[in-house]
């Protein structure tokens, strides 16, 4: 690996710090313009493999609102998007359901569990 | 109906919800909370991204689980709270005149009353953009809601004009949602919403930003064809020559949000040129005596944990004042803007709480800067000042006791 140079923004919090880099390959050698530790450890992640919580809806029966929202319970690989959606597209869950209810367990082998974000009764 | 009540709330979005919970904390008898939907949370219902919250609980929430912690806070409180109840009225003695199914024509005596109606999208008319009147065209906001609650993909192919968050937060969640986002267009030459959104929102997933550009025309018979983007110059004009076709099937509006005060003005509540909400003192209370206000009704915040702190100061304080009756403020100085700020709020200091202020840049400052208070003349250092980014400061009351003329707020490079 060769040391390379590259600039991050922080998405841990709403500062945004931008932050440039000294790297070989996953092992950080200086950096600067970070405001707390939290976004050392983005960016470590960032040069490995970057992570985000999924965001997103699936179809509910019996419920007042056809979609109800739900989320990964921690960050995911980032590339596994396309595969969390795909396979959540085939879901259609049953009200009542719980804020925090697991709706999917381990989606797609990455040991994130999909949970509901809001409470929705049966209607 | 006639009812009389200690604290009305109008409005249960963040603000309204907070609100209400530390009315009731803070010792008021009978608080009611009116919202004119079917439930409580306000906008938060339909804002299902993680982001919120990161300020005040420290954790990270999406909008819905956010909105559902104040919503069990609230039910915990016996605050009553009555759902699909539209407030047509607002008297400048407290008298609320509100309609619902279930109540009927309501007449409500409050002895003080708290605005957290949130503001509005700006559309189309309001950034004029010429062209043809096809289907197609919506607000963030509105096509937000009709992914995330009513589940429905407003289109395949989409243009977003304006680089608002909502705008940004939609531009990820229609390309998860399988639509091809083909560009964000923003006529200023920075972005109008928060940098982690133009990293998680548009980076992440390829979408290209076009800064110094904007729509000069919309095409398309029944449904948008396509939209045509120039550039801008300098004075935002759009500059010949520097036309492009873009062809989309959606075009979604990002352009700006306006506090809802319809009401205010019909209580005679003096308003802001500059933030479009009421002017305001430190402890929220609005020119008329009793009535506070708190949240996007005051002006825009970028964060929801501005808009819950401004709701538990309005609410505290609508609490006082309907065990005291006494107005807070019997004397009070001006809070200016001063230079390159563009607004800021509260715009009047009562002495009577720390002044916490919330202040937004003219222009960008990507160096150092200060802000400085004076009177009493308080020098704070930020790393920068954006006008996408509100700055917030805190005065102690006690620095504040011997100032008797208007107090500036200034932004300069350090």
């Amino acid at each position: 690996m060769a040391v390379e140079k590259r600039h991050f923004v922080c998405v841990v919090c709403p500062i945004g710090c931008e932050i440039d880099v000294v790297h070989d390959g996953s092992k950080i050698i200086s950096m600067k313009g970070n405001k707390c530790e939290k976004s050392e450890e983005f960016v470590r992640q960032e040069l490995i493999e970057p992570m985000r919580t999924l965001t997103t809806t699936v179809r509910i029966q019996g419920s007042r609102w056809p979609v109800i929202p739900v989320r990964t319970d921690k960050a995911v690989p980032k590339r596994l998007f396309p595969r969390i959606m795909k396979r959540l597209r085939r879901i259609k869950l049953q009200a009542p359901v719980n804020m925090l209810d697991v709706v999917v367990k381990d989606i797609v082998g990455t040991g994130a569990n999909i949970i509901a974000t809001r409470t929705m009764p049966h209607e | 109906m006639i009812m009389e009540v200690d604290v009305a709330v109008i409005g249960s979005g963040p603000a309204g919800l907070t609100a209400a919970i530390h009315a009731h904390k803070n010792g008021a008898g009978k608080v009611l909370l009116l919202e004119r939907e079917e439930e409580l949370g306000g906008i938060l219902k339909q804002c299902i991204h993680n982001g919120f919250g990161l300020e005040q609980f420290k954790q990270d929430f999406t909008g819905p689980e956010y909105a559902e912690r104040l919503i069990k806070e609230v039910e915990r409180t016996g605050v009553q709270c009555f759902l699909n109840t539209l407030v047509t009225d607002l008297s400048s003695d407290r008298v609320i005149t509100a309609l619902s199914p279930e109540h009927g024509a309501l007449e409500i005596k409050a002895k003080s009353i708290v605005l957290a109606m949130g503001c509005r999208e700006r559309t189309r008319p309001s950034v004029g953009i010429p062209g043809t009147r096809p289907a197609g065209i919506f607000t963030a906001g509105v096509a937000q809601r009709f992914v995330n609650i009513d589940g429905y993909l407003p289109g395949k192919k989409v243009g977003i004009l304006g680089s608002g968050d909502i705008g940004l937060i939609m531009a990820r969640r229609l390309t998860l949602e399988g639509a091809r986002v083909i560009g964000v267009y923003e006529i200023m030459s920075y972005p109008g919403g928060l940098k982690r959104n133009i990293v998680q929102c548009l980076n992440d997933f390829d979408i290209p930003l076009r800064l110094s550009h904007t729509v000069t025309e919309i095409r398309g018979k029944e449904r948008v064809e396509g939209v045509v983007v120039s550039k801008v110059d300098g004075n935002l004009h759009p500059v010949e020559g520097t036309e492009k076709l873009i062809e989309c099937d959606t075009l979604l509006l990002s352009v700006g949000l306006i506090p809802e005060n319809e009401l205010s003005e019909k209580a005679g509540i003096e308003l802001s040129a500059a933030t479009k909400g009421p002017i305001t003192t430190e402890v929220m209370e609005t020119s008329v005596p009793g009535i506070f206000t708190c949240g996007n009704v005051s002006t825009v915040f970028d964060l929801v944990d501005y808009v819950a702190q401004t709701g538990a100061v309005a609410g505290t304080f609508a609490a006082r004042y309907a065990s005291a009756k006494v107005s807070g403020s019997k004397q009070s100085v001006d809070v200016v803007a001063g230079e390159n700020v563009r607004l800021l709020f509260p715009q009047r200091y009562g002495f009577q709480d720390d002044l916490v202020l919330f202040v937004r840049a003219a222009e960008p400052v990507e160096k150092p800067v200060t802000i400085e208070v004076a009177p009493p003349g308080s020098r704070i250092n930020r790393p920068y000042a954006r006008p996408n980014e509100m700055l917030r400061v805190k005065i102690p009351k006690g620095k504040l006791a011997e100032v008797k003329q208007p107090i500036r707020v200034s932004i300069r490079e350090k």
